[in-house]
This record gives C-alpha cells, structure tokens and sequence, in this order.
C-alpha cells in the first residue's frame, strides 16, 4: 500500500517537473540561443524597490535565494519537532540526528576547549545556513532573466558570504572580551617577548584578524561562484558549441561535476562552521 | 598584443599558476594526513578535523588566484 502510493507521487511530480519545463520552453521559442557566463552571475531586481541611502532595497534573486533557505530550515526544524515526538525514529529524523551531531561532536566537540555550550548554537546555525543555501543552489530555480531556469546561489554572491564572515567577526571578538575582560587585545602579543618586537607580533595579529574575516568570507563565494560556473559551462554545452552532439558527449561529464559540487557544499559549509570554531575558541582560550 | 588580448592571458596565467602552490602544499597535506591515520587509526577523528582546517586554509590561496583571474576578465 505503502509502495503504491510513494509511486504515485513520484509519476504526479515527474509529470510536474514536466510540465514546468515544458510550459518554460513552449513560452519564449528561440530564446537564450548564446550563452555568456557572466550574466547567470549579474543581477538584476525582481521587484524594483527604492533605495535608502547607499543601500539598494531591491528584491533580486539573491535575496528571494536566502529566503528560500531561511523556509527550508525553519520547515526542516518544525519537522523534527513533530517527529522527535513520536517513538520510533523515521529516516528522516535519523538523517537529522546525524547532520546534529556531526555539529556537535564533529564541529564544536573537536575544535573548542570551553564555551561549547554558549558557542554551539551560532556555529550550527552557521553550518546549517551555508549548507542548506549551498545545496538549495544545486536545484535550477525559474529565478533567470525571463524566468528562464538557471543555476544561483545565495552564497556565490560576495555580499552575502561577507554579512556570514561579519558574524563570526564580531562573536570572535565579543566571546574574547566577554572571556578575557579588556586583556583580550593585550594578549594578542604573546607577554614574554622583548617589547619591539612584542608591538610588531601584535600589529601583525590585528592585520590577520581582518585577513581572516577577507579569506572566510571570500573561500566560500569563490568556492560557489567556480562550482556554479562550470555547472552552468557544462549544461550549456549545446550553445557554447552549437551542436548537440558535443552536448550529448558532455552530459555526462555533467552529471558527475553535480555530484562533485554537492561533495563541494557539504565541505564548504563544514570548513566554515569549524574555521568559525576555531576563530572563537581561539579568542576564549587565548595564549599567555 | 591589444589589451582584450593581455587581460585574457593574464587572467589565465594567474589561475594556472596561482593553482601551482595550493595545489602541491593540498597533496603535502593530504599525503600527510592519510598517512597519519593509517599510522594511528584511533586518533582518525582528530586528524581528519584538523586536515580539513588546514584543507580551507590552504585551498584559500587558490580560490585568491580566481578571484584575480575573474577581476581581469570582468573588471579590469
């Protein structure tokens, strides 16, 4: 019984899938005949809104992107509080446990010595936000210019990666306060060198702090930005090289660049969750 | 050589040899790192968290290499 209806949804939404793609092909017959990399990445206001000071208010795809991964989470997080209720375990809930605990064993346990419990909420948001913007940007969404399907991500724009690298800026520098009291600063130094060089170590430090906040924040936008890049190079194959029989060769070769790049989100969510952690507990823990 | 022409090869010699370092410093690492675990299978967990700090910190460069290459083309 169970079978039979899992069949029927799944015929119900390929049929779906279908008809959206179809009725996006039938609509505009001719449409995209050239392909230009750059312009899957510019952006262009969905909903034209005024700005205010230097700050653009507009609705583009990015930001209707990061909305879609604010729902899928707050979905996903209603979800296992329904099923955290019942006694046995559903597949899901164990995917879910799986995906929490390689938070809190694999991120936060490893890397921090003290403040894990103050600090765990932040850097699983972290990873659970990254990675689920990562992943939602590996399903072609009608976002495009004429609401053609196209390939985006949240995270592959700098602007959002930066606000995600500010965060941990400022919780590393406020846990380090809030730990070490206005020593924090001092102790950026290590107290047993000669005091020429005690300023020197201590200016270069401040110069790394904001060259960690550059190297976390641009890691991630270019790691998407390439990954996306070449998915779109590799899909658009039929109009780079105006044959189909190029595309059909290098389908394939597709196919296995997508399932490298959902290795690719996986990674990059998880290497900025634990950069994040070792960003903070480094502030917590300081060197004396 | 006209300038369109320049900013191509640039942009194409800095992703490659700026690929060049990241990529010889990734297989140290990793080479290391493999050959750690197998040493001391126990300590795999450790290891394997620590490569993956190092494996972002390292694979930044690149991604800096790219970012340049992409300023050429777009910006520049």
């Amino acid at each position: 019984m169970m079978k039979r209806k899992r069949l029927i949804w799944a015929f119900v939404a390929i049929i779906a899938l279908a008809a959206v793609i179809g009725i996006d092909v039938l609509k505009e017959p001719g449409q995209a005949e050239e392909f230009e990399i750059a312009e899957e990445f510019e952006l262009h206001p969905i909903i034209e809104l005024p700005s205010i000071g230097p700050f653009d208010l507009s609705i583009t795809k990015a930001v209707v992107y990061l909305w879609l991964t604010a729902a899928v989470l707050i979905v996903f997080a209603l979800l296992v509080r329904r099923s955290l209720k019942r006694e046995t375990p559903s597949r899901f809930r164990v995917m879910m446990e799986l995906l929490y605990s390689l938070a809190h064993d694999g991120i936060v346990g490893a890397v921090m010595k003290s403040g894990r419990a103050t600090w765990f909420p932040y850097i699983a948001s972290a990873f659970f936000f990254v990675l689920t913007a990562n992943l939602l940007g590996l399903i072609p969404l009608p976002l495009a210019e004429h609401n053609q399907f196209g390939f985006y991500t949240a995270t592959a724009n700098l602007y959002v990666t930066l606000a995600l690298a500010l965060c941990t800026f400022v919780f590393t520098h406020y846990a380090g306060l809030r730990q070490n009291g206005p020593r924090y600063f001092v102790n950026w130094a290590p107290s047993s060198a000669p005091p020429v060089l005690k300023q020197l170590i201590w200016v270069i430090h401040a110069v790394s702090e904001v060259f960690r906040l550059v190297s976390l924040a641009v890691r991630l936008f270019a790691n998407m930005l390439a990954g996306h890049a070449i998915l779109a190079v590799f899909f658009a194959m039929a109009l780079i090289f105006q044959s189909y029989l190029a595309a059909v060769v290098l389908q394939g070769a597709s196919v296995l660049i997508y399932m490298f790049e959902i290795f690719v989100a996986f990674i990059q969510a998880f290497i900025f969750a634990i950069l994040s952690a070792v960003y903070i507990s480094g502030a917590l823990d300081q060197e004396h | 050589m006209d300038a369109e022409a320049a900013k191509l090869l640039g942009a194409g010699i800095a992703m490659g040899v700026g690929a060049l370092g990241p990529g010889i410093g990734l297989g140290m690492l990793l080479g290391k790192a493999y050959e750690s675990i197998a040493r001391q299978p126990e300590v795999a967990g450790d290891i394997r968290t620590n490569m993956f700090i190092g494996i972002g910190v390292t694979e930044a460069v690149a991604l800096y290499a790219f970012v340049v290459a992409l300023i050429l083309i777009f910006v520049a």
